[in-house]
């Protein structure tokens, strides 16, 4: 296994739309068990192909406080979606900025494991955010195309400062 | 997608110091990964100060934890192992207020996932609540839970320095000061302290250096007045020294060899109009130095080389002066670089000592006759300098050891020897090489 670069904003590889997968190989297993590795070791609790420069439709999450609850969600697709939340979202892509995203507070997605298997899950509160949030990033959407203008001018601002001030 | 609410500090703090301390990271690529995580400026002051510190007594409280725990759980739950070190390092260190370390760094165990540690956090913080005094004083009956630095390390620095041995292990695990050089190009120190006056930040000149200013307290130097225009940059006073001792005149061709992250090479350049190539093998490292040169408003040459395999990138013109900083084991600076005490081996030191001599053989030729060579170490092994320094002077007639004598340290060998904590600098040793003229 080894961990992968996360490309961040405004990184013009985040804009890909990705393309099906179509064959469930080793090298999908391999391509999961690197994604998960990287999501672990940022903390995160979602990460897309995408924003590791891998252009396929699948995703990697697990939002269990005990980091022991693993999913991959290969061609995920929302079959039904119920409510409004707005909660607050942060990104692998855009480290150190969070922000209020309205999404449906309840989803029911369907997908195929790596291993081609088609499964279906049905998620509300910081799962469901995570399923919409990594679907948009298969799509080559960002959280922050839902905010104002100002209210994202603001944050990516405070992006620019902090990566100034790390470098 | 990352965690919507910022991570619990601690429980950040304890992962970075389980992979610092229990699998070799380093504390400085670790903090830079996992700093962004939180947006708060004071969560982040508080994880740099809980890492740096949790690292700097690792070897104490590790101990300890072996001490008060009936099955250690270093190998099964590293990040909780941590954690209680992170504890013992808040009460005991940091001397944070005891009930919002132990009820904070409980809640910690909660949100790294594992609740039903909560308890056992509870249990052992309380425990050194109560019985500290005994716990530390069999702590400190052992040398290395004493120091928190490994015994190799401990048995040199008594055996180089037997008259000094237990101040500069101390000075070890003091805190260092944020010091900062003034660029003369930009301003008067004087002038600079007159800016930090006004803006309400406590600093004074240090008494024996021509451009150090030290602040009493450690802040975001990036918010320091006119930090983004180049009239400052962080460098301890000790480095501060080698533009005087490079002994520069305008004009010089002027090589630094190991020059990331390129400090030496800027405060040079503040000083004077020198033809200036600075070298470094690293490449990670050298956009570091150009990023520097450009906030400063200074201008070197810049290349990513082997300054040990000269054929490779020198012209064939000599040089005036040439800095060597080189490779070392970084003993001198163990109170700014925490982790090297937990993954320096004594076992380094012989290969540390092959890069030093090949730096020195491979680049005296290019010195022009009269011209000065400073050889430079944050290290306070006898082992990295004068006995490196002492047999090239012994085996290049040409090569002369010029006098130098500074206010603080004291001499060693052909050269001088800052110890840590000698007017609270950093630990470095310096020796200047004169090239007879034919």
């Amino acid at each position: 296994m080894s961990k992968l670069t996360v490309l961040e904003f405004p990184d013009p590889r985040l804009r890909t739309k990705a393309a099906p997968v179509a064959v469930f190989d080793d090298a999908l297993r391999t391509l999961v068990a690197d994604m998960f590795e990287t999501m672990y070791d940022a903390q995160g609790v979602g990460l897309a192909a995408t924003q590791v420069d891998r252009h396929q439709r699948l995703f990697v999450m697990d939002v269990s406080e005990g980091r022991d609850e693993p999913m991959v969600l290969c061609n995920p697709r929302i079959v039904e979606k119920r409510g409004k939340q707005m909660e607050q979202e942060g990104c692998l892509s855009f480290p150190g900025i969070f922000a209020n995203v309205e999404r449906a507070s309840w989803v029911r997605a369907e997908a195929e494991d790596a291993d081609g298997t088609t499964f279906s899950v049905e998620a509300e509160g910081l799962m469901a955010v995570c399923i919409q949030h990594e679907m948009d990033h298969l799509d080559g959407k960002v959280f922050v195309d839902y905010l104002s203008p100002l209210k994202r001018s603001m944050l990516l601002k405070k992006l620019d400062k902090q990566r100034r001030q790390a470098g | 997608m990352a965690k919507p609410a910022a991570p619990d500090t601690r429980a950040l703090a304890a992962h970075a110091l389980a992979e610092i301390a229990l699998r070799g990271a380093s504390s400085r690529e670790v903090l830079a990964r996992l700093t962004p995580q939180l947006p708060d400026a004071r969560d982040r002051g508080l994880l740099h100060a809980l890492v740096q510190a949790g690292a700097r007594s690792w070897l104490r409280y590790d101990i300890a934890l072996d001490r008060m725990l009936d099955k250690p759980l270093r190998r099964k739950e590293p990040t909780i192992h941590a954690l209680l070190a992170l504890g013992l390092v808040q009460l005991d260190v940091l001397e944070l207020p005891a009930y919002a370390a132990v009820a904070a760094t409980v809640q910690a165990a909660r949100s790294l996932g594992r609740p039903r540690m909560a308890g056992l956090v509870n249990a052992v913080l309380r425990r050194w609540q109560r019985e500290g005094d005994a716990l530390r004083a069999q702590l400190d009956a052992d040398d290395v839970s004493r120091w928190a630095q490994p015994a190799w390390l401990i048995d040199a620095v008594r055996r180089d320095w037997p008259r000094d041995a237990e101040r500069v292990l101390a000075a070890a695990n003091r805190e260092a000061p944020l010091t900062l050089r003034v660029n003369r190009r930009h301003g008067t120190r004087d002038a600079y302290l007159d800016r930090l006056r006004e803006s309400e930040i406590a600093a004074h000149a240090h008494p024996e250096l021509d451009d150090a200013v030290v602040l009493a307290n450690s802040t975001d130097v990036t918010r320091l007045p006119g930090f983004a225009d180049g009239d400052v940059a962080v460098q301890d006073g000790a480095a501060q020294l080698t533009a005087d001792l490079l002994d520069l005149a305008d004009g010089q061709r002027v090589l630094d060899a190991c020059a990331a992250p390129g400090g030496k090479t800027c405060h040079a350049l503040e000083r004077h109009r020198l033809d200036m190539l600075a070298v470094e093998l690293d490449a990670g490292r050298v956009p570091r130095i150009r990023e520097n040169l450009q906030r400063l408003g200074l201008d070197a040459h810049v290349l990513q080389a082997d300054a040990a395999q000269p054929d490779a990138w020198w012209d064939g013109t000599p040089f005036d002066r040439i800095l060597i900083d080189a490779p070392c084991s970084a003993s001198g600076v163990l109170r700014r670089r925490p982790d090297v005490r937990l993954h320096r081996r004594a076992t380094d030191i012989a290969a540390l000592n092959a890069i030093q001599r090949q730096l020195l053989d491979a680049l005296w030729p290019l010195l022009a006759p009269g011209g000065r060579l400073l050889y430079v170490t944050c290290s306070l092994l006898r082992a990295e300098n004068e006995t490196i320094v002492a047999p090239f002077l012994a085996a290049h007639a040409d090569a002369e050891a010029l006098p130098i004598a500074l206010p603080m340290g004291q001499a060693a060998g052909p050269g001088w020897q800052i110890l840590p904590g000698d007017a609270d600098l950093d630990g470095l040793y310096y020796a200047a090489l004169g090239k007879r003229r034919a």
